[in-house]
């Protein structure tokens, strides 16, 4: 490289520079979604939409029948990043504190009593709330306090979570007695939604041929905490033109049944459209999906490609869409054939 | 990489077929000795155990389930413990609990008081009449091998085995295992009443002297070494095709779903059917002198594997079909070759 002489130079170099930057996050960023290939099998999409969240320091819900490997898929993920991992299972009996941690009383040398704060198991960076819609709504809504402040606060003391902290829950869609689903504002809290497929004749046969045979795949460590939180910052200063915004600001209205550029499908089955955060799932996932492809802004295919899971759980159904059990993603899909976007 | 491990020395590999056969048959003779009858239930025990699996065992109260882990202990000389779930039972009394203890100069500190969970052979005797949070606690355990404690794992030692039990009424105070949790067991056998020349026999055994002794006949580390040889032996192509096009035709929105399916059947078996099905068909294979897995082997193994991973729609409670009906509609129609591939 010759040494840049005058200020056009400079600026090709400061092009050339974001550019190897969107290289290394890309590079990084493959680097630990094939360590987790190593195990997990077929579902990329999953895959890639909670690496998104980790990037964007967003939480996502898996919604998934039992055993297609959720927990799997996430203790790969906390063992391919140096990251601690914990998991909870929710029941109808779980409680707050369960979560959280407890204060318990100690006895110092002078026999003095004082409390000692236990932490619970949300004292970690990658917490899987396994089939979140079995506990009661109390014990949900202390870890979605959690999810959305970073801290916990306990007797009256607050305490700090570490970063990267990513909640990573899974419902169950299948079995719905006794369970509560969560209700439509703390849904909103997650940044993506992701839906696990049963896997194909293919795929399957690839897992019985890694699981049932011997020797296991073992799978290093990538990434450390401060690589992490290097990519999230990376990711956030990825650029949005104006018009790309008003794009994702125009899509998000699209799903109001109320509104202009909205569609017969959304004004007959929804009955409120997607929050503000939709917005901000909107951009944050396009600009990861941007610097995927080597991009250091964010164009309206990446605002596309990341449409569905940042919108599918956002779309409250009215009753007609609910007695005809709609899928949210055909409303999305037509939303977005709908919207013009801008050119480039 | 397969290549490599399916060709073991081929005279060691007959060596090792034979001690398996002889293993397991000495196993299931010793047991016999106790055990009256249930000849088809301590096989598939004794292959979920060689599998690494649990089993969930489904019963009416007295037909001798302890006394079948029990003697598996002493079978194997392996520790044994029991525990009995109720509806006040903590995951503490299962897992272990952190105690204060106080040191000489007086200080307290936290010492870690192991729970009956630290054993080889669990016996967790009416899982479904603890609370959900208690149930997990042990679902874990059984699914990771380890424990976590106040932030500390502590792993279990190998062989590790849970034999869980539940009544199969419909009775008061019970909270039924959520599909989530039953889809960690490899088997779920359902133990019948026994025949009445069984009973006969019963009452000879176990009214008179003492009861029958049995001798160790294998060890802990037999059956590690046991388990290794099942995962070695190899699938062929189309039995693993086979497999998986069974286990797809338990999901009724799928193609290769029966009519059957189609009709009584709200959701399937998952990837860890599928596992089952292929672990469980190479112990098969395995004691029938073969080194390798057929699709009878699939066949003699879906009714245990599969069984609980069905659950039936309305119309099938209202109809009373069996999920073992469905199983074998699922058996008789799925063609063991595949169309085209």
């Amino acid at each position: 490289m010759c040494p840049p002489a005058n200020g056009e130079n400079a600026k090709e170099e400061e092009e050339a520079m974001t550019t190897t930057q969107a290289e290394s996050f890309k590079t990084r960023y493959e680097t630990l979604r094939g360590e987790i290939e190593k195990v997990i099998v077929g579902c990329r999409d999953v895959t890639d939409e909670l690496l998104t969240c980790l990037f964007s320091g967003g939480n996502a819900l898996i919604e998934s029948p039992p055993g297609l490997g959720k927990t799997l898929i996430v203790k790969t993920l906390a063992d391919a990043l140096d990251l601690q991992f914990s998991r909870i299972q929710f029941t109808p009996d779980l409680m707050p504190a369960d979560i959280v941690g407890t204060n318990i009383i100690m006895q110092d040398e002078m026999g003095k009593r004082y409390f000692q704060f236990q932490r619970g198991p949300v004292f970690t960076n990658i917490l899987l709330a396994d089939e979140i819609n079995r506990a009661t709504p109390k014990t949900q809504s202390a870890l979605l306090e959690a999810m959305q402040e970073h801290s916990v606060t306990v007797g009256g003391v607050r305490h700090e979570l570490q970063e990267p902290f990513l909640v990573i829950a899974t419902e169950n869609n299948l079995e719905t007695e006794g369970t509560y689903s969560l209700p439509e504002a703390q849904l909103d809290r997650f940044f993506f939604n992701c839906r696990l497929r049963f896997p194909d004749l293919k795929d399957l046969r690839e897992i019985s041929r890694r699981t049932t045979a011997t020797g296991s795949m073992s799978v290093s460590k990538t990434l450390t905490r401060e690589a992490v939180e290097a990519m999230k910052h990376e990711a956030r200063s990825v650029d949005v033109s104006p018009a790309v915004r008003r794009y994702a600001s125009r899509l998000v209205l699209a799903t109001h049944p109320n509104r202009e550029g909205t569609t017969d499908r959304v004004k007959q089955f929804v009955r409120y459209g997607s929050s503000p955060r939709g917005v901000q799932a909107l951009i944050i996932g396009g600009k990861v999906r941007a610097l995927l492809a080597g991009r250091r802004s964010v164009l309206a295919e990446d605002i596309r490609y990341v449409s569905k899971p940042a919108l599918r759980h956002r779309l409250i159904m009215n009753f007609e869409g609910e007695a005809e059990n709609v899928d949210p993603d055909r409303i999305i899909s037509e939303v977005v054939a709908n919207v013009e976007a801008p050119k480039g | 990489m397969s290549e490599k491990t399916s060709k073991p020395a081929n005279a060691n590999v007959d060596a090792r077929l034979a001690e398996f056969r002889a293993t397991f048959g000495r196993m299931s003779d010793e047991v016999s000795k106790v055990i009256v009858g249930y000849r088809d239930i301590i096989d598939n025990v004794l292959t979920a155990l060689l599998t690494r699996g649990n089993v969930l065992l489904e019963g009416v109260p007295g037909i001798g389930k302890t006394m079948l882990v029990r003697t598996l202990g002493e079978v194997l000389e392996l520790q044994f413990r029991r525990v009995q779930f109720t509806a006040d039972l903590m995951p503490g009394d299962i897992v272990g609990t952190n105690m204060i203890a106080q040191d000489e100069t007086g200080r307290r500190t936290f010492r870690f008081e192991r729970g009956p969970v630290f054993t080889n052979l669990l016996l967790a005797d009416e899982i479904n009449r603890a609370t959900p949070k208690t149930q997990s606690a042990l679902l874990e355990a059984m699914e990771e091998h380890s424990v976590t404690v106040a932030g500390t794992r502590y792993v279990l030692e190998e062989p590790f085995f849970v034999l869980a039990t539940q009544n199969p009424l419909e009775m008061e105070g019970t909270y039924p295992l959520p599909q989530a949790e039953l889809d960690k067991f490899i088997f779920k056998l359902d133990v019948g009443f026994p025949a009445l020349e069984d009973l006969d026999e019963i009452i000879v055994r176990t009214t008179f002297e003492a009861m029958p002794k049995v001798n160790r006949v294998a060890t802990g580390a037999d059956i590690l070494r046991l388990r290794a040889l099942v995962r070695e032996v190899p699938v062929s192509p189309h039995v693993e095709d086979y497999a998986a096009r069974v286990v797809l035709a338990t999901h009724p929105e799928t193609e290769h779903a029966t009519e059957m399916v189609k009709r009584y059947v709200k959701g399937g078996a998952s990837p860890r059917g599928l596992q089952g099905l292929i672990l469980a068909g190479k112990v098969r294979a395995l004691l029938d002198g073969r080194y390798s897995v057929s699709c009878e082997d699939i066949n003699a193994m879906a009714h245990p594997t599969l069984r609980h991973r069905i659950q039936r729609n309305l119309e099938a409670e209202a109809e009373e079909i069996s999920r073992d009906a469905i199983v074998s509609d699922i058996l008789t129609k799925t063609p063991q070759t595949a169309e085209a591939v």
